[in-house]
């Protein structure tokens, strides 16, 4: 394996987990309150959360530059205020993987917590427990598995992602060269070989994670 | 002795509760058919949803009064619900489940508490079960004992008994009385079979969409339903309709399919119905007496309100036989096909040869047909 190989499955891995860390912080509490809560505004909401599913990711990955770019909405303030900009560097690649994995994670617990029959949430609130701790001590355990399967599914985008990768953090070899840009490299300038291991190592951990999440996701049901 | 004061207006689309009941008994059954607003009241009670208006007082805790904007929170409420399907937490043990609500006690406490409700209950020995390893029986005394470890301030059963099979429904039933006997905590059960409620409660409240059409104790709603629709949630048969002859506050004489019949007036609601006005009664099957021909005639002291008619067909329920009877006066039979339902046990159908004699006289005693009124 070349040395542009394996700099680019550490970082995929590396941006992977984190992404899904950050999915699990975010889009557990989003998953609950979509589920549970009604609020104003929360078609809109949900429709953001959804949306990068089915938008192409390079729109995606427009949207993510004019937020967050050095003359982003948030982007020119960070920039004015540090000096700094989070495009072009690997927690760029960390927020794209993040932003287009989220749906994923949300819609799978979304579902596994509606799921949860109301009047044992009702029965804890009887017995004394607020609703905060109510989640944490019968609504999530008890959605646990379709949680995880939502989890599994969101690291295997987070390790695929392409195209809002390449826009917002671009394809700079051990910098934010993730996999599925190191391939893409790989077939551009005919390294065919790194090209083909690369794939073979995705296409094998998109299918344990297949078998994961279906295993956790029957085991919810 | 509890008092329980109940006021509650819930607008939800499609279907409004407007209830209002009060009791001083210990155990209340809401009793209606599926769909009259009866665990909307109990989600009330336990603040569960919001009232849009009224009021609900426990002993002397307002948990709710919407005017003066009191509305306790469930988890302050100490109320003790029994879900129907019971709601057992199935990721954690018996011991877990009855001991969930005690988390602000001590761990000596809790321990101690759990282990007297588990005893009492006769649940020892499946402390480390989970619910999915339980009978149905089983289940139900769990969620009584998580309900009832809190040492609630009103106790909630939603339809407790109906996700039983029928021999461990009625031993149930028995024990669950007994518990709440013993336990002395206020109880308001809700159920659909009269049978359950006539059991379990000391008053019993007829809902009907969403409305109360009677709260009474329950004895004087067994002989005395307050109107037509009552009695038909009830399941009464031989509800009939007459006309009012004369009325006195003691007696109602009527005419009913060419007979001149008299009844005894309700001694509590005084019903003066004027003369010529309709009137509707129900006749209980099993209180239709019929003459035996081996005694001789009738007696017109001893029997009252004579009639004859023929079994035109029957109905084997085992221990009792249920006979359609038409009777020999000319029209319409009241009932479709028959005139009265009346229903002897099987002795009696059997001593008599009714299987071979089909016509009879019979005669109702005037304090056995109640009237309804309107």
């Amino acid at each position: 394996m070349t040395p542009e190989a394996t700099s680019a499955l550490a970082l995929s891995l590396r941006v992977a987990c984190l992404a899904t860390l950050l999915n699990a912080v975010l889009g557990i509490p989003l998953a609950y309150v979509l589920a549970r809560r009604r609020f104003r505004g929360q078609t809109l909401v949900d429709l953001f959360v959804t949306l990068p599913l089915v938008l192409p990711p390079t729109v995606t990955g427009y949207y993510l530059i004019v937020l967050l770019g050095r003359r982003g909405w948030l982007g020119s303030p960070l920039y004015a205020a540090t000096g700094w900009t989070v495009a072009f560097t690997w927690y760029a690649a960390v927020i794209a993987a993040t932003v287009m994995a989220l749906p994923l994670l949300v819609r799978t617990a979304r579902a596994a917590i509606e799921s949860v029959d109301r009047d044992l949430e009702r029965a804890a609130y009887t017995l004394g427990r607020p609703e905060w701790r109510t989640a944490l001590e019968v609504t999530l355990p008890l959605a646990r598995n379709g949680i995880l399967a939502g989890l599994v599914l969101a690291f295997a985008r987070a390790l695929g992602e392409f195209g809002a990768t390449l826009m917002l953090a671009g394809n700079i070899p051990g910098k934010t060269a993730t996999v599925p840009l190191a391939i893409y490299s790989a077939v551009q300038t005919g390294e065919t070989g790194d090209a083909l291991l690369l794939v073979g190592l995705l296409t094998a951990l998109s299918c344990v994670v297949l078998v994961v999440a279906g295993r956790l996701g029957a085991r919810a049901a | 002795m509890a008092r329980l004061d109940v006021s509650i207006v819930k607008r939800l689309p499609g279907f409004t509760l407007d209830a209002r009941w009060e009791a001083r008994e210990n155990v209340v059954a809401l009793f209606a058919p599926s769909g009259a607003g009866k665990t909307l009241t109990l989600q009330c009670l336990a603040g569960l949803l919001r009232p849009d208006d009224g009021r609900i007082v426990v002993d002397d805790r307002v948990f709710f009064d919407a005017r003066a904007g009191v509305d306790l929170s469930s988890q302050s409420r100490r109320i003790g619900y029994v879900f129907q399907g019971y709601a057992l937490f199935p990721h954690l043990t018996v011991a877990d489940n009855v001991g969930f609500g005690l988390r602000n006690r001590s761990r000596a406490e809790r321990h101690a508490r759990t282990g007297a409700i588990i005893a009492r209950l006769g649940l020892s020995g499946l402390e480390g079960r989970y619910p999915r390893e339980l009978s149905g029986g089983q289940r139900q005394r769990v969620a009584l004992g998580r309900a009832l470890a809190i040492d609630p301030a009103l106790l909630l059963l939603d339809e407790p008994l109906s996700a039983l099979d029928l021999p461990t429904r009625v031993t149930l039933r028995d024990e669950l009385r007994s518990t709440l006997l013993q336990c002395g905590v206020p109880a308001v059960l809700v159920t659909h079979d009269f049978a359950e409620a006539y059991r379990l409660g000391d008053r019993i409240v007829v809902y009907e969409a969403g409305r109360v059409i009677q709260s009474a104790p329950r004895s004087e709603l067994l002989w005395q339903p307050a109107s037509e629709a009552v009695a038909r949630i009830m399941g009464i048969r031989n509800i009939l309709h007459g006309t009012v002859i004369k009325a006195s506050p003691d007696r109602i004489q009527l005419r009913w399919r060419g007979l001149t019949m008299e009844a005894v007036n309700s001694p509590t609601q005084a019903y003066l119905p004027s003369s010529e006005a309709p009137i509707a009664f129900f006749i209980r099957p099993e209180y239709v007496r019929l003459i035996r021909k081996d005694r001789g005639a009738p007696d017109p002291g001893h029997h009252m309100n004579l009639m004859s008619g023929r079994v035109v067909a029957e109905a084997d329920f085992g221990t009792t036989v249920a006979l359609m009877i038409r009777l020999d006066e000319p029209g319409e039979p009241a009932q479709g096909e028959y005139d009265l339902e009346v229903e002897v046990p099987r002795l009696v159908y059997e001593i008599l040869e009714i299987d071979r004699d089909r016509h009879w006289q019979l005669s109702i005693h005037r304090g056995s047909i109640q009237v309804l009124p309107a």
